[in-house]
């Protein structure tokens, strides 16, 4: 397989739907180290084969009588084909590569005809494939494919189902119980808004932003080590590794660091992968994800103490939210200020929604470096335009509440 | 009856057949057929003509949701397609090889609808190709003057479509209430 990795094994696949057929050209590609590229069935050397879907048989009956190129068959199943190379899914790396070198020898064999065919068409045993598995080690192990390129992996991608969960999209009835309060605040006051400001400084929020500054700076994993739960930060793929829960996380978010607390936070590069990251790929989150809702639960409903509630704020541009948590209202808001800037009253009146739901939206978009505050007189000075009501309005509103019912 | 549409756009292979189904209240209308073009690459069938669903809102009032075809050579329709539309849902497969190329094709082609309604914008894919990420969509659109919204989405799943959607109509009019 040596000299495949300049001229890579020309492979077809079949009965695989579009996504399948996708992801196992990038697995060729990525974890596979291009050992093998997918071409047109016209310039194939070898046939990869899903056994699993509807036109299985078919398609092998139809390979073995109109071809005499090697067949991979992918299979949940334990198969045992005579002449057939067999990988049991899920795929594994080690597994592919040892079927396409196997595959690779086939084709040698038969451009030399004293090597019988039928001595390399052998199942992929697990003795085997011990010499492909260190081969392979040797590749992913190597100083270029470091900590982070292999946590790039494709595979590994799929399995952070966290980093890649459809979004929460909270009404203004769950809204309460989720984000929490502040004794003896109410946000909802107006006579009570200067004291409805957060240092995210003063809580857990404001370390993991420090963190996060300083490990993309740096370009460097790094361990926030707190005295509650270790944070391992990612910055090559914007991700952070957290062994929580949401519960535990929104629990801790709301508790204010204090002199005795706060020395307690160190952060360290971190030079080798725990053993404990890979067995819980779950537990990564996209880094956006991640301080988006710390900051909604660090918030309470109140607003960042960094912005001057009487000056007008801007929108840099829309939040991801389909992978964040959508507060009551956010989608507006952020509407209402791409269109231009206001203050949080403003936005409060214009929408004619509760405070919080402001707050808590500007809190989030705040610790993601998304809201600015506008420094132009004008800004302040002219009143900001009126929001143009569609003559759609009465129809976009109903398609409006069809999606919010059908929510999945 | 009036006649409201929403017009889903975008590269072959980058879900918007998914994407309608995954909203439409009737199974879609698909005219899908073998791929003879280089199409064939990437799907072994894909949208020759449009893909068809509708929304039933509750007094009656149907919403049509149109995919157009994926495949350039059949621009001619989208002219057709967009008229009285409500606005633009554009998906973008980020596996492709220069989704950047494909923002701007798409963009540009349907210029003078999104001048008149609004876009936002789906990336798909993204759980098998992470780069470039949504913040580099932006940098890019920022360059192009516009401010869309723009999501990582899985056409598969209904809530991502649906927040894609809500943003495009609040983006047409944040004063709307439910």
């Amino acid at each position: 397989m040596k000299d495949r990795h300049k001229s890579p094994l020309k492979i077809a696949l079949h009965g695989m739907d579009e996504r399948a057929y996708k992801m196992m050209v990038m697995y060729l590609q990525g974890p596979c180290k291009g050992a093998a590229v997918v071409v047109e069935d016209l310039n194939a050397e070898v046939d990869i084969i899903d056994a699993d879907s509807a036109k299985a048989k078919a398609l092998l009956e139809q390979r073995l009588t109109e071809s005499d190129r090697p067949i991979i068959v992918l299979s949940l199943q334990e198969l045992t084909f005579d002449n057939i190379l067999y990988v049991k899914k899920p795929v594994k790396i080690d597994n592919l590569l040892f079927a396409l070198s196997e595959a690779d020898a086939i084709l040698s064999a038969k451009k030399k005809p004293q090597h019988p065919v039928g001595s390399h068409t052998k199942n992929t045993a697990p003795l085997q494939v011990q010499d492909s598995i260190a081969e392979t080690e040797s590749l992913i192990l190597s100083p270029e494919h470091n900590l982070v390129k292999k946590q790039t992996t494709n595979t590994d991608e799929q399995k952070k189902t966290s980093k890649h969960q459809t979004a929460m999209q909270l009404d203004e009835g769950k809204f309460s119980a989720y984000i929490g309060s502040v004794p003896g605040l109410d946000v909802n006051d107006p006579k009570q808004f200067p004291d409805a400001a957060y240092n995210s400084k003063d809580y857990f929020q404001g370390y993991v932003q420090s963190a996060l500054m300083v490990a993309e700076a740096k370009k460097q994993v790094m361990r926030l080590n707190s005295g509650w739960k270790s944070l391992i930060i990612f910055p090559h793929n914007h991700e952070v590794w957290l062994d929580a829960d949401d519960k535990q996380l929104r629990a801790f978010a709301g508790v204010a660091m204090n002199k005795i607390s706060a020395p307690k936070m160190t952060l360290i590069p971190v030079e080798s992968n725990p053993a404990s990251i890979q067995e819980n790929l779950e537990k990564f989150h996209n880094k956006d994800a991640f301080l988006w809702k710390l900051a909604v639960w660090t918030s309470k409903g109140r607003y960042p103490s960094a912005l001057d509630i009487h000056r007008a704020v801007f929108l840099k541009n829309w939040p991801n939210f389909t992978r964040l948590v959508v507060t009551p209202h956010a989608l507006r808001i952020s509407a209402l200020l791409i269109a231009g800037p206001r203050t949080l009253p403003d936005i409060v009146e214009v929408l004619k929604i509760k405070p919080q739901y402001v707050f808590v939206f500007i809190s989030a978009a705040h610790a993601l470096g998304l809201v600015g505050q506008a420094k132009r007189e004008a800004d302040e000075i002219i009143q900001p335009p009126a929001i143009k009501k569609t003559e759609q309005q009465g129809l976009l509103s109903r398609i409006l509440g069809k999606l919010r019912a059908n929510k999945s | 009856m009036s006649n409201y549409k929403i017009i889903f756009t975008g590269p072959v292979g980058a879900g918007k057949t998914t994407a309608i189904e995954s909203i439409s209240d009737i199974p879609p209308i698909k005219t899908d057929a073998s791929a003879s073009d280089m199409t064939k690459t990437k799907k072994s069938s894909t949208t020759v003509a449009m893909d068809y669903g509708i929304m039933n809102l509750i007094d009656g009032e149907k919403i049509h949701l149109y995919g157009t075809p994926g495949q350039e050579r059949f621009d001619f329709m989208w002219d057709i397609l967009t008229t009285g539309g409500i606005g633009l849902i554009l998906l973008l497969d980020n596996t492709r090889a220069d989704p950047f190329q494909d923002m701007k094709f798409f963009l540009d082609s349907f210029q003078k609808f999104i001048a008149e309604t609004n876009v936002a914008i789906g990336v798909t894919q993204m759980d098998l190709s992470n780069k470039p990420t949504i913040n580099d969509y932006h940098i890019q659109l920022q360059g192009m003057g516009i401010k869309p919204p723009v999501f990582s989405v899985d056409a598969r799943v209904k809530n991502d479509v649906s927040i894609l959607v809500q943003s495009l109509l609040y983006s047409l009019d944040p004063g709307i209430e439910v």
